[in-house]
């Protein structure tokens, strides 16, 4: 890669590659509000859910990580904040300020009604969209981006093309002092053994195994049969037939280099080089922990495609499968299905990956971005 | 396909690692096609769609499959080599899948 990076810096002194003004729903009833600021005021990305209210325990944990991380992604230039009663808004802008220095505004909704909202809130973000493209580009290094890497719509050609490919790519990144961040755990059963002996100790070997295999016993106490839950049924007409199998050809993405550690879900990354992050495995969440974890672009590697994308981190989508070339092409950012007709090696791909982030992170826009494939699922269910 | 220790054939299909019992079709194979590995020749006894995987060698019941160097699944009756290896010959040995 010969091009120059560049980004935002911000007031946090983290890089962003994009300046998102993030104006952010705490309740499900707040979503007209934004989705109305968002009509109003152009420019501005719009996090909505469907959630906010009585959630308890580790749904509470999540939803409440989600919202303040998502915000605390570099990609993000400021906040505006919608929540239904005071409290809750006050919290909110509390937690944030805790840890950032990024201009947050807020409005709430019981104050005076949705359409005072609205108004008072498209009105903020104005403010903040005005000062968010004041913001200019300058170098940044590889050792500043903290990189997502995600596997969807696998089918057999994710384990022998797009994955190694785009591991060749993470090992590219780790060498230059970058972050790389996997997940899905359900999608390393099987392939634990080599995860763990790639763990640069005995403690994170450990820890690789215990959170498979917590995995593996939520499943069998739902008495959930994987085939057909994981892998899925586009999987497994892909050619894939067991966990296993998809596990093997699924943690090709991370590379070769040592595992550094293991996080929890939407734990940041607490040192350079490749981690894992325990979570679900439903794109639309891993993105969005991925995401929220600080991740200011994901790499995702595909088979049989998919239009998934996240809110506030470009999705970078690598297939080797040339039907969905022909099929999915909307939605494919790197195709490298060359590969596969033997007239492209795996080092070769990786480049074409590298070629790819460097664009992006530059400001070249995703297929993800462009169709405003832009989820947003802060609660997941499931495994 | 040029990964350390794969081997591939005139009809695109490729064995990922020495060892495995399955090889991985990257066009559709009907039966009676002919796919060469080196030495190894496996005729083709049924249809293989692209992405699927076939027999390189006879796989008995309750025998370990192997791919990627590693084991996928169990066999669930004999499988013959040259037939499709897919959910209906094998199974996963994990989450207390039987």
């Amino acid at each position: 890669m010969t091009d120059k990076l560049t980004g935002y810096w911000n007031e946090d002194k983290k890089a962003g590659i994009r300046t998102h003004v993030a104006v952010l729903s705490l309740n499900a009833f707040c979503t007209e509000t934004v989705d109305r600021v968002a009509d109003s005021v152009r420019g501005v990305t719009p996090l909505t859910h469907e959630f906010g209210r009585n959630e308890i325990g580790l749904n509470k944990q999540r939803l409440e990580s989600s919202l303040l991380k998502t915000a605390l992604n570099p990609n993000v230039h400021s906040v505006l904040v919608v929540g239904y009663e005071p409290k809750s808004v006050e919290e909110y802008v509390a937690a944030f300020r805790k840890t950032s220095k990024k201009r947050i505004e807020s409005v709430v909704v019981s104050d005076a009604g949705t359409l005072a909202a609205i108004h008072d809130g498209s009105r903020k973000a104005l403010g903040l969209v005005i000062l968010a493209s004041e913001a200019r580009r300058e170098p940044i290094q590889m050792s500043d981006l903290v990189f997502g890497l995600k596997c969807g719509g696998s089918d057999t050609t994710s384990g022998v093309a797009s994955n190694p490919a785009v591991g060749v790519a993470t090992d590219y990144i780790v060498e230059h002092g970058g972050t790389a961040i996997f997940s899905e755990t359900t999608e390393i059963i099987g392939a634990e053994h080599i995860l763990a002996k790639r763990a640069i100790n005995a403690s994170v070997a450990k820890r690789i195994y215990a959170v498979a295999k917590a995995n593996e016993d939520l499943a069998m106490s739902y008495g959930v049969d994987l085939v057909g839950t994981n892998p899925v049924p586009d999987n497994i007409k892909g050619g894939l037939s067991t966990i296993e199998e998809k596990s093997l050809g699924a943690i090709l993405k991370a590379g070769t280099s040592k595992i550094m550690g293991v996080l929890d879900y939407e734990e940041p990354a607490p040192g350079k080089g490749v981690y894992f992050m325990d979570s679900p495995s439903a794109a639309q969440a891993v993105l969005t922990a991925l995401a929220a974890a600080g991740c200011q672009i994901i790499l995702f590697s595909t088979g049989t495609g998919n239009p998934v994308g996240t809110a506030v981190a470009p999705v970078v989508k690598v297939t080797a499968n040339p039907r969905t070339v022909k099929n999915l092409g909307d939605h494919i950012d790197v195709d490298i299905s060359s590969v596969l007709t033997g007239d492209a090696t795996l080092r070769e791909a990786g480049k074409k990956v590298i070629e790819a982030v460097t664009a992006i992170v530059n400001g070249k826009s995703t297929r993800n971005e462009a169709l405003n494939h832009l989820e947003f699922a802060p609660l997941p269910g499931g495994l | 396909m040029r990964s350390k220790g794969a081997r591939t054939s005139s009809k695109r299909c490729l064995i990922l690692r020495p060892g495995d019992s399955v090889a991985l079709a990257l066009e559709d194979l009907k039966a009676g096609d002919l796919t060469e590995f080196g030495s190894l020749k496996v005729r083709i006894v049924e249809s293989v769609n692209f992405g699927h995987k076939f027999a390189v060698k006879d796989i008995k019941e309750g025998e370990d499959v192997l791919k990627h160097g590693d084991v996928i699944g169990r066999a669930t009756k004999d499988i013959k080599v040259g037939s499709h290896v897919h959910i209906h010959n094998i199974r996963s040995l994990r989450a207390g899948a039987k």
